[in-house]
């Protein structure tokens, strides 16, 4: 429809350059450029890498997706762009070529969280949120549990990783079992040859002892060190390692948490949609889980198909074409960038 | 710069190495630099929580891999006065010393002024030359943590061998 607003988003905030144009709740360009080949050569994302990479990939990136949608710029009603949780220098491109752009075709811009963003882009899938939802994020940097009462104005955060993020987890067993990085592929890839009851692997903070005070947190510290364990005795006995075993426990310890603390925080406040974002929410055996799980207590769960778990700009697009819609102020044009951004901030306030 | 002789703890649990933490904060002023070493699992983060709290910052301290490196702004409530800085140095590339390059990562403090642990990734610490303890990790079959402190130039020798109560407690 005409009258919903046309969005761009700028995504910026690891080694993905995304620039992704929504109309309402409908995807019309999701453009995406990565440097992750670059960054293997050093093994690792090397911030300055990451920021001069997103400095050249963002006018060819910005370019494609405008055209891809068949807009200019001077269509757009706003620009959104993921002003935090990130690398400090990498988001500082996004949020200065955002600034760039409304300035010279005179938009509001909206710095908005990343985390949020990551809801959001459900809402382009499966079209708006019901609230309130419980939102499970779970990334390579990470891994918490959201009430979400009102993506526009604020989430609750209910839990977090004390340790790792999930995506981590999955990145350095991943390198123990000798697969390529990033982990997380390569270990659902050799899982569904696995026997996932093969090894019990640790479920952290699941004991009563630790569920008083870390009811929706995660750890996936143990975990790590767990499968570490059990693949040093083997090396050390001159046995095979089996690999597909070995990842389908794990990815299925990983799961039995991530599913069961989200349909417990579900159930205890009462709430019927569970939305999964992310990196890790592309993992076939979670969205597996989650689905089977989750009939038994009627709880729908929404979850974007891989490519939008991913990070990309549509996400950052979908964030601000709903606080548009909901009439919230834009971001004044001295937005900062903010590396240690909340999740209580889903948008940069314009309001002195 | 010539390393001194390693003192050697023994950690038998995750709670033993967050009470050595706690302890080992004792020791430490602005301005230093402790490079963690270990193989995956060793503890170094759990370390860096009992470091955390021994200095009485604020917030979570969670691994740093993905953020490269975070900062802990110390917490008068718990008696902080001096800022943590927790790296993960494996995304930070070689360096001679790795506070120059989280210098350049725009913090929101300086590391002249706060307490800086970089988990550092293995065979690289050949490169530093900085003065700096050098704290390294080894984890047992039965799960106990070997922990051996390797003071690096500057005055860790004697902070170490002179602090009341810190090798015999």
């Amino acid at each position: 429809m005409a009258d919903e607003p046309l969005v761009l988003g700028i995504e910026t905030s690891c080694d993905e350059t995304g620039v992704g144009v929504v109309r309402g709740h409908t995807l019309l360009a999701d453009a995406l450029a990565s440097s992750v080949e670059e960054h293997a050569r050093f093994g690792g994302v090397v911030p300055e890498v990451a920021s001069r990479a997103h400095l050249e990939a963002i006018v060819p990136t910005m370019n494609r997706a405008l055209t891809e949608a068949g807009v200019t710029l001077a269509d757009v009603d706003a620009i959104a762009v993921t002003s935090g949780p990130g690398l400090a220098g990498a988001l500082l491109v996004g949020v200065a070529a955002a600034k760039g752009y409304a300035v010279a075709a005179d938009k509001p811009v909206y710095g908005v969280n990343h985390l949020a963003a990551h809801v959001a882009v459900d809402t382009l899938e499966h079209g708006p949120l019901p609230e309130p939802a419980i939102a499970l994020l779970v990334s390579g940097g990470h891994s918490s549990l959201l009430l979400v009462d009102d993506l526009a104005q604020g989430v609750t955060p209910l839990g977090a990783t004390i340790d790792d993020a999930a995506g981590e987890a999955f990145d350095k067993v991943a390198r123990l079992l000798g697969l390529p990085f990033p982990g997380g592929p390569y270990i659902d890839r050799e899982a569904h040859a696995g026997d996932p009851a093969a090894i019990a692997f640790p479920r952290g903070l699941t004991a009563a002892k630790d569920l008083a005070a870390h009811r929706y947190d995660f750890s996936f510290s143990g975990l790590k060190t767990a499968v570490a364990r059990w693949v040093e005795r083997r090396q050390r006995a001159g046995e095979p390692i089996p690999v597909a075993d070995v990842a389908a426990s794990f990815q299925e310890a990983v799961c039995d948490v991530l599913i069961g603390k989200a349909l417990d925080a579900c159930r205890s406040s009462g709430v019927q949609t569970l939305v999964i974002g992310g990196g890790v929410a592309a993992n076939s055996r979670l969205r597996a889980m989650a689905e089977q799980r989750a009939a038994k207590y009627d709880i729908r769960v929404r979850t974007p198909r891989p490519k939008l778990c991913t990070d990309n700009g549509a996400m950052v697009a979908a964030l601000g074409s709903h606080l548009v819609a909901a009439g919230v102020a834009p971001s004044r044009l001295d937005l900062p960038a903010d590396s240690a951004m909340p999740l209580t901030t889903v948008s940069v306030t314009g309001e002195e | 710069m010539n390393p001194g002789r390693p003192i050697r703890f023994t950690l038998p649990t995750v709670a033993d190495t967050h009470a050595f933490g706690r302890r080992l904060a004792g020791l430490l002023r602005a301005g230093d630099l402790l490079l963690l070493t270990g193989p995956l699992g060793a503890g170094k983060t759990a370390l860096a929580q009992g470091i955390g709290a021994g200095l009485g910052v604020a917030g979570a301290v969670t691994s740093p891999t993905f953020v490269i490196a975070r900062v802990h702004q110390p917490d008068p409530v718990r008696g902080g006065s001096v800022p943590l800085v927790h790296a993960d140095a494996y995304r930070l590339g070689a360096a001679s010393d790795p506070r120059a390059e989280l210098d350049d990562l725009d913090l929101d403090a300086s590391v002249d002024e706060a307490v800086t642990v970089v988990e550092w990734g293995e065979g690289l610490a050949e490169q530093l030359v900085a003065e700096h303890l050098w704290v390294r990790i080894d984890r047992r079959d039965d799960d106990t943590r070997l922990v051996d402190l390797e003071p690096v130039g500057g005055d860790w020798s004697a902070r170490l061998t002179g602090t009341p109560g810190f090798i015999d407690s």
